[in-house]
C-alpha cells in the first residue's frame, strides 16, 4: 500500500509543476524594416498637450509609443528633442484646479500653470521625431523655418528652431538627412486650424492645389531614398473638444426682468428672448446692426472670456467678438478643406504605396464614445479623456490611441506583427 | 449495522472554487471526487446528504461521521489580443474543510447534519493588470448547514430531503479608470435558506440509481458595505470612502441523475449527468443606495446559459482494506462568450479524477483525492468593457479526509 501512495504522491507532485500556457504573441515587421524611424508632423507629432510642450506629454507623443513598440520587431533608438520643464517650451499650459469666476463662485477648471517654461534654446543633437507645433504643410518645406534669429521676428518657428540642423535648413530637409528606412506622416491640421481657433478671421485656409502641392513634395522627398511609411488623414476638426464645450445657447436668463429689459432693446432688431437658455448674440459684419443670434449649427470657441459672458454682458447686451465664433459659413470651409485635403492624402498613400490611417473615420468613433479594457473615451472636454486641457490637442491616452490606429494600418499593410500598447496603462487629465 | 460497508466510506471534501462551471464546486465528498464527482447513486453514508439525501437512509452503520480538508490551487492566465501583453492570477492556495454527521434513528429513518461549500470563487489578478477596471480581486463564498431527514421506504427505494441554511458573504475589489484612478471595494454578508431533495432506487443488489435536486440560493446582499479609495480630494463627494449597496448573485439549482453498476465483486462503474441552471445568473447589478449625478448603479450583464456536464468512473477494489478509484468528465462553460468576464475564467473542461481509500480498521476509513482541471484555452470578451483576449486554466486540487461508522 505504502509505495502506492508514494507514486499517487510523486504524480500529484509532477502535476503541480505546471501552470497553463498560452502561446505568446509572435512580433514581426512583416515586409518593412523600422531600424531607422523618423516622424513628421505637427503639434500631434510633437505630442503637445495642455496647451504646452512639455516633459512627461512629449514622452509619451505617439511617434515615442510607436518607436517603443518597433522595438519589438528591429526597432532601432529614437530620439525626441526633449524638454526638460514641465511647464514647456513656451508659456501657456493649463492644468485642471480650482479658480473663482467673477460673480464669486469657485469651480473647477483649466487654469494657467504656475511654473516656468524653459524657452527654445537649441538642443544640440538630431532627432528621430520632427514634429514641429504649429507647422503647416508648406512650413515643412521652407528654408530657415528654424532659424533661432527668425523667432522674435515671427519668421520662423521656436519649435523648429530647437533642433533646426541649420539656420537655413528645412524640416523635410533634415528629415531626408536621416536617410531613415520607414517614416510616418501627419500634416496638415494647421493648414485649417489657425482659420477654424480664430473664428475664421485670423488666417487663411490653405488652398487644394497648393496643398496637393506641397504634400507631393513632402511624401516626395521622405520617400525618395525607398523608405517605406504611414500616412495620417485629418480628423473633422470641428468635432474637437474646442469648438464644443460652450453651447450656441449659453445664454441663461434666470429673471423675467432680464428677459424684458433684452427683448426692449432687441426689438427694433426683431430678436426675443425668453426664460433659461437663449442663443448668444453674436457679432456679424454682415448682419444688420453687426449682430445677430447665433443659430444652433454655429459654434461658440472654448478661448471665449468666461468672465466677460457671465459679467461683462458678452453674448446679452454686447455681442460676442467674431473672433471666438464660427458661422455656418465658416464651418463649411473648414469641412470641405478638410474633406479635400483627405483626398489628396488618400491619393498619395495610394500613389506612394504607403500605410493609410483613417483618423477621420477613428475620431468619428470616438464622437460617439469607445471603450478598451473597460475604459471609455469620447470627445467631451476634461471628462471624455480623449482631448487635453487646451481642447485641441490630445491626453497621452488620446496618443496611445492614435498610436494603435497608426499600428493597424502598418500592420495590414506591411503584413506586420506590431504589438498594440494598451491605452489604459497612459496618464491622463490628473484631478486635483 | 456496525459493519463497515465498503462502498460507503465516505470521505468527504468540502471544496472551493475553481474555474469550473460558473462559481460552482462540486467536490463534496473525497470518494466521490475520486470517481469524477460522481456522487448520486451512492449510498456512502454522510456524505449522501449533499449529493443525494434519499440515499442517506441506505447507511449502514449506525452512525457516520467524515471530516476532511484539500488544497485549491487555481491558475488563470490571460493573452491580450494583438499584443504582447500576458498576465496570470495569483490565487491564494483554499483550504476549505468540512464536516458530516448523520445517525439512525430507527433502522429505516436517518438524521444528520452537513457543512459544505458547494459555491465559491476566490480569484486575484496583479492590482495593475490590464483587466483591472474589470476585476483585482474576489472572494466568493457560501457555506451550507443543511440538517437532513432521511427515510427508507423499502429495501429498493428510499428518500430524503435537506434544509440549507446558507452563510454567504462576497468580496469585490477592482481599479477605477481616470478621472478617478481609484479602487471600489464592496463586500457584504447574507444569509439565505435553499433546500435538497434526492430519491435512491437499489433495484438490485448491484444495480443503483439516483436523482437528486438542489434549489437555487439568491444570495441577496442587502447594505452591503462600498469604499472608494485613492478618488482625487475634488472627486471625493461623488465617490465617497463609505457607503452601501444591495445586490443579487444566484446560486444555480442543479438536477442530478445518477446510475451505478457493480460489474464484478472488484469492480463498479458510474454515470452521471448533472444540468445546472445556470440561465439564473443573467446579470450582476450593484444598486448603490445613494447615487448622484457621477455615481449611478452598475449593471454588468453576465447572461449564463444552463450546462449539463457529463461523468464517468470507476472504483477498483484492490484489497478488503484498499481501493482506487478514477473518473473523467467534461464541464461546458456557462458563460457567454461576449459577456465572458475575468472575475469568473469559467472554461469548457476536461477533468480527471484519482482516488484512494485506505481502511486500517473497519470503521476508519482514510482517504485521498486528486483532482485536475484543465480549462480549454479560448478567445473571449467582456463586450461592454471592450476587454477580451486568450484564457487558459488549471486547477489541481489534492485532498484528504478521514471518515468514522460506528
Amino acid at each position: 500500500m505504502k509505495y502506492r501512495t508514494i507514486i499517487f504522491l510523486s504524480l500529484v507532485g509532477l502535476l503541480f509543476a505546471c501552470k497553463p500556457e498560452i502561446d505568446e504573441f509572435k512580433a514581426s515587421a512583416g515586409s518593412a524594416d523600422f531600424s531607422n524611424y523618423i516622424s513628421v508632423g505637427n503639434s500631434l507629432t510633437a505630442g503637445y498637450a495642455d496647451g504646452a510642450l512639455y516633459h512627461s506629454a512629449q514622452a509619451n507623443s505617439y511617434p515615442s509609443i510607436l518607436a517603443q513598440q518597433f522595438k519589438t520587431v528591429g526597432g532601432g533608438e529614437f530620439v525626441q528633442p526633449v524638454v526638460e520643464s514641465e511647464y514647456g517650451v513656451l508659456p501657456g499650459k493649463l492644468v485642471l484646479d480650482y479658480s473663482t469666476n467673477c460673480l464669486g463662485e469657485t469651480s473647477l477648471g483649466p487654469v494657467p500653470a504656475s511654473g516656468q517654461a524653459e524657452g527654445y534654446a537649441p538642443v544640440g543633437y538630431s532627432v528621430n521625431n520632427l514634429g514641429v507645433p504649429g507647422a503647416k504643410t508648406f512650413h515643412l518645406l521652407a528654408p530657415g523655418y528654424g532659424n533661432p534669429a527668425g523667432v522674435p521676428v515671427g519668421l520662423a518657428n521656436p519649435y523648429y528652431a530647437r533642433f533646426a540642423s541649420a539656420a537655413d535648413a528645412s524640416v523635410i530637409g533634415d528629415a531626408a538627412a536621416h536617410e531613415a528606412t520607414f517614416f510616418s506622416l501627419w500634416i496638415g491640421n494647421n493648414d485649417v486650424l489657425g482659420y477654424a481657433t480664430s473664428g475664421g478671421i485670423g488666417d487663411t485656409i490653405t488652398g487644394q492645389p497648393s496643398f496637393a502641392y506641397f504634400m507631393d513634395n513632402i511624401v516626395g522627398a521622405l520617400t525618395a531614398n525607398g523608405a517605406k511609411g504611414v500616412i495620417a488623414n485629418l480628423p473633422g476638426i470641428t468635432g474637437a473638444a474646442f469648438f464644443n464645450v460652450i453651447p450656441y445657447n449659453g445664454l441663461v436668463l434666470t429673471e423675467q426682468i432680464q428677459v424684458d429689459g433684452l427683448n426692449a432693446a432687441y426689438a427694433p432688431l426683431g430678436i426675443t428672448f425668453n426664460l433659461g437658455q437663449n442663443p448668444f448674440i453674436i457679432a456679424d459684419p454682415n448682419a444688420p446692426a453687426g449682430l445677430r443670434q447665433i443659430t444652433e449649427n454655429e459654434m461658440v470657441l472654448l478661448t471665449t472670456p468666461g468672465d466677460s459672458l457671465r459679467c461683462a454682458g458678452w453674448g446679452s447686451i454686447k455681442p460676442i467678438p467674431d473672433q471666438y465664433t464660427l458661422s455656418e459659413n465658416e464651418i463649411a470651409n473648414i469641412n470641405s478643406a478638410i474633406e479635400g485635403y483627405n483626398a489628396t492624402i488618400k491619393t498619395l498613400a495610394d500613389t506612394y504605396n504607403l500605410a493609410f490611417v483613417d483618423i477621420n473615420s477613428y475620431f468619428g468613433q470616438v464622437e460617439s464614445g469607445v471603450t478598451y479594457d473597460g475604459e471609455s473615451f469620447s470627445v467631451t472636454y476634461v471628462t471624455g479623456g480623449t482631448f487635453s486641457l487646451d481642447g485641441i490637442h490630445l491626453t497621452q491616452k488620446g496618443y496611445a490611441l492614435i498610436a494603435n490606429q497608426f499600428i493597424t494600418a502598418i500592420n495590414g499593410k506591411y503584413g506586420a506583427n506590431i504589438p498594440k500598447v494598451s491605452v489604459t496603462d497612459y496618464p491622463g487629465i490628473e484631478f486635483p | 449495522m456496525r459493519k463497515l460497508s465498503i462502498v460507503m466510506l465516505l470521505f468527504v471534501f468540502v471544496a472551493y472554487t475553481a474555474y469550473a462551471g460558473g462559481y460552482q464546486v462540486r467536490l463534496q465528498g473525497q470518494k466521490q471526487t475520486g470517481i469524477g464527482l460522481i456522487g448520486t447513486p451512492f449510498a456512502l453514508g454522510a456524505s449522501s446528504m449533499f449529493y443525494n439525501p434519499g440515499s442517506l437512509s441506505f447507511m449502514k452503520a449506525n452512525n457516520s461521521y467524515s471530516l476532511g480538508v484539500s488544497g485549491v490551487m487555481a491558475n488563470a492566465i490571460y493573452q491580450a489580443n494583438g499584443s504582447n501583453y500576458q498576465a496570470s492570477t495569483v490565487n491564494p492556495t483554499g483550504t476549505p474543510f468540512y464536516f458530516y454527521g448523520a445517525g439512525k434513528v430507527t433502522e429505516d429513518l436517518s438524521v444528520g447534519v452537513g457543512v459544505f461549500t458547494p459555491y465559491g470563487n476566490t480569484l486575484k489578478w496583479d492590482n495593475d493588470w490590464r483587466g483591472r477596471y474589470l476585476i483585482q480581486e474576489i472572494s466568493l463564498a457560501a457555506i451550507f448547514i443543511q440538517p437532513t431527514v432521511a427515510y427508507k421506504i423499502n429495501d429498493k427505494f428510499g428518500i430524503g430531503a435537506g434544509l440549507d441554511i446558507v452563510l454567504g458573504s462576497v468580496d469585490l475589489t477592482k481599479a477605477l479608470p481616470n478621472p478617478i484612478d481609484g479602487q471600489f471595494n464592496m463586500n457584504g454578508k447574507t444569509t439565505e435558506f435553499g433546500y435538497n431533495v434526492g430519491i435512491f432506487l437499489k433495484p438490485n443488489e448491484d444495480f443503483n440509481i439516483g436523482v437528486d435536486y438542489r434549489s437555487k440560493v439568491n444570495m441577496k446582499i442587502e447594505n452591503g458595505q462600498t469604499e472608494f479609495r485613492d478618488v482625487p480630494q475634488s472627486l471625493g463627494s461623488f465617490f465617497p470612502s463609505s457607503g452601501n449597496f444591495d445586490a443579487e448573485l444566484p446560486l444555480p439549482a442543479n438536477l442530478d441523475v445518477g446510475m451505478s453498476y457493480q460489474i464484478s465483486e472488484k469492480f463498479m462503474l458510474a454515470l452521471e449527468l448533472n444540468y445546472v441552471f445556470w440561465s439564473a445568473y443573467d446579470s450582476l447589478i450593484i444598486d448603490f443606495k445613494e447615487n448622484n449625478e457621477k455615481l449611478a448603479d452598475s449593471r454588468n450583464p453576465r447572461k449564463y446559459a444552463n450546462t449539463a456536464i457529463w461523468r464517468i468512473g470507476g472504483e477498483y477494489k484492490i484489497s478488503e482494506k484498499l481501493i482506487a478509484r478514477a473518473g473523467v468528465y467534461y464541464d461546458p462553460s456557462p458563460t457567454n462568450k461576449n459577456y465572458f468576464t475575468p472575475e469568473t475564467v469559467s472554461l469548457n473542461t476536461v477533468a480527471f479524477t484519482l482516488g484512494l481509500s485506505y481502511m486500517p480498521t473497519e470503521k476508519l476509513s482514510i482517504d485521498l483525492s486528486y483532482l485536475q482541471l484543465e480549462g480549454l484555452q479560448e478567445d473571449r470578451a467582456y463586450d461592454p468593457d471592450n476587454f477580451g483576449g486568450t484564457y487558459a486554466t488549471r486547477t489541481f486540487v489534492p485532498g484528504i479526509g478521514v471518515s468514522y461508522n460506528f
